[in-house]
């Protein structure tokens, strides 16, 4: 089954009566991989945690596949999302890596052969592997944060959410996590992220949805969005630095890589050249 | 998202504007009245003419009540429950049934100790919902009060709402990790290791980091220290002070050697 997810004119006002989220109407695709922007309480995270039933619509719908979300409880839903929560002083437990990665798909209920296999995979694909037997506790915070995502991959989840997956990350962490997200890319699952790297953004996710006081401002790939400065910058979003001086040298199109500023530098000077 | 950190509810009242060690004085006051002042409606009275109309003075009526009540409700159905049933030496009895019989001592003695916790729990609380935890470490600290001991003081009345909401991210992290906090009591006991564990550890890895912030803004440093916030003080709130301190005195008086 499709675990696409919808979500249909979704309000949503805290307790307090903050109102976080205005009228959200929002599809995503099973597959595809989807970054959240905007700045701090523009309701990235109060919309992702609408994703798992811990937050429910005040108003409005979300759909995870064919379930909606106030109809399962959380623990239910952890089988088709999974949530990597930003700090990973928040979940860990276990005396040691493989017990920590080991609880979520227990929790679901999974065969014994299973769970190893899944645990296996994850501790793999974190590079967790010579880690397996030490206390969560004696690795620096950096490895921790790559133990609670791997906590949760083994969940197997179709659908896998990131909080601020770069924070306090090192280069080969964030190199490490792009290689991840193209793994769960090619295992055909849907990937949410929540990031204030804009350089990663841009480099790792074909869609990017910008939020600005509880809205949806802009939502589409790279190219379309980062050329909306203005929006952007009404929700204190800066575009890439490669976008920026792109604009500054006036070459063309939008480009956000290093890869797609060389193409269109050179096209520039074969015109320059030409004339 | 709106993170509460302290008690403290910001509003503009004559209360809020007490000096903290005033508000300190009346709390203390209270509650060591409240427990060894005299009579047995002493604690009940307090609690509904002094504690109440000074929360309402404070602007902070509604949640002075719902939070007092919140607290203290669970803890004086227990206090009931057990005392009116075995309360020791109680003779007059109520009304029995099985093997259980509801005694009248017991119940009284019950209804004092409720009335007293609620008179301190509603003391401490109005404190805290009109002060704000670093107007009061200022204010003790200025006072000569070593910092040590006020930032102890200040971060116990911090640390609940703190550790409140740590816990509820700890919660929605491991519900999102499939686990199951509702439902049975196995599941809920089950539930208890994966939220305290994180809490406690959590805890540990935020005390060195506290310590580093500390002695980064020269918490240790010997020398005076200047304050940026004023905080306000007057002569009659002093002799209120005054005042308070003879009158718990003679109190605790009057139940020491009784005319």
């Amino acid at each position: 089954m499709s675990m696409r997810i919808a979500i249909e004119n979704l309000h949503f006002t805290y307790p307090s009566g903050v109102v976080a989220l205005r009228n959200v109407t929002l599809a995503i695709e099973a597959g595809e991989q989807l970054a959240i922007i905007g700045q701090n309480g523009s309701g990235k995270t109060t919309l992702i945690k609408q994703l798992n039933g811990l937050l429910r619509p005040s108003q409005g719908t979300v759909r995870i596949g064919d379930w909606l979300t106030t109809e399962h409880s959380v623990a239910k839903m952890a089988a088709r999302v999974g949530y990597v929560f930003q700090n990973p002083d928040d979940q860990l437990f276990k005396g040691t890596v493989r017990d920590e990665v080991r609880f979520g798909p227990g929790n679901l209920g999974f065969p014994a052969e299973k769970i190893e296999l899944l645990v296996q995979q994850a501790l793999t694909l974190l590079e967790l592997t010579d880690k397996a037997d030490v206390n969560p506790y004696d690795l620096t915070a950096t490895w921790r944060k790559r133990v609670a995502m791997a906590a949760v991959l083994a969940m197997d989840t179709p659908i896998v959410i990131f909080d601020e997956p770069t924070t306090g990350q090192d280069y080969q962490s964030v190199q490490r996590l792009a290689q991840i997200f193209q793994t769960l890319h090619e295992q055909g699952k849907t990937v949410i992220a929540i990031s204030h790297d804009i350089d990663f953004v841009a480099e790792n996710f074909s869609r990017i949805v910008v939020m600005g006081q509880g809205q949806v401002l802009l939502d589409g790939p790279a190219q379309t969005v980062f050329a909306q400065a203005e929006v952007l910058n009404s929700t204190d979003v800066e575009p890439p630095q490669l976008t920026r001086l792109g604009q500054r040298l006036a070459i063309g199109p939008v480009v956000y890589t290093v890869e797609n500023f060389l193409a269109a530098l050179r096209k520039e000077n074969d015109m320059q050249g030409e004339r | 998202m709106p993170d509460n950190l302290s008690l403290y509810i910001e509003r503009d009242s004559p209360l809020q504007r007490l000096n903290p060690l005033t508000k300190l004085a009346i709390s203390f006051s209270l509650i060591l009245i409240g427990f060894l002042g005299p009579g047995y409606w002493l604690a009940t009275l307090l609690f509904i003419c002094v504690l109440v109309p000074l929360s309402i003075w404070g602007k902070i009526g509604p949640e002075f009540l719902q939070r007092t009540v919140r607290l203290i409700l669970p803890l004086a159905l227990f206090l009931f429950v057990m005392q009116s049933l075995f309360y020791p030496g109680g003779r007059t009895v109520l009304w029995r049934f099985w093997i259980f019989s509801v005694k009248l001592e017991g119940v009284q003695f019950a209804y004092l100790t409720a009335t007293r916790l609620m008179n301190m729990v509603g003391a401490f609380l109005l404190l805290l919902l009109s002060t704000h935890p670093s107007t009061l470490m200022t204010d003790l600290t200025r006072r000569g009060v070593s910092p040590s001991l006020t930032y102890i003081l200040v971060s116990t009345l911090q640390i609940i709402p703190q550790m409140r909401n740590k816990a509820n991210t700890i919660i929605d992290a491991q519900r999102s990790r499939g686990l199951e906090t509702q439902g049975s009591v196995r599941a809920r006991i089950g539930a208890l290791l994966p939220l305290v564990g994180p809490l406690v550890f959590g805890s540990l890895v935020d005390v060195e980091e506290r310590a580093i912030a500390l002695e980064a803004r020269a918490f240790k440093a010997k020398r005076v220290k200047t304050s940026l916030i004023h905080v306000p003080d007057s002569v009659r709130q002093r002799q209120v002070r005054i005042g308070l301190v003879v009158l718990t005195l003679v109190m605790i008086g009057i139940r020491l050697w009784p005319l």
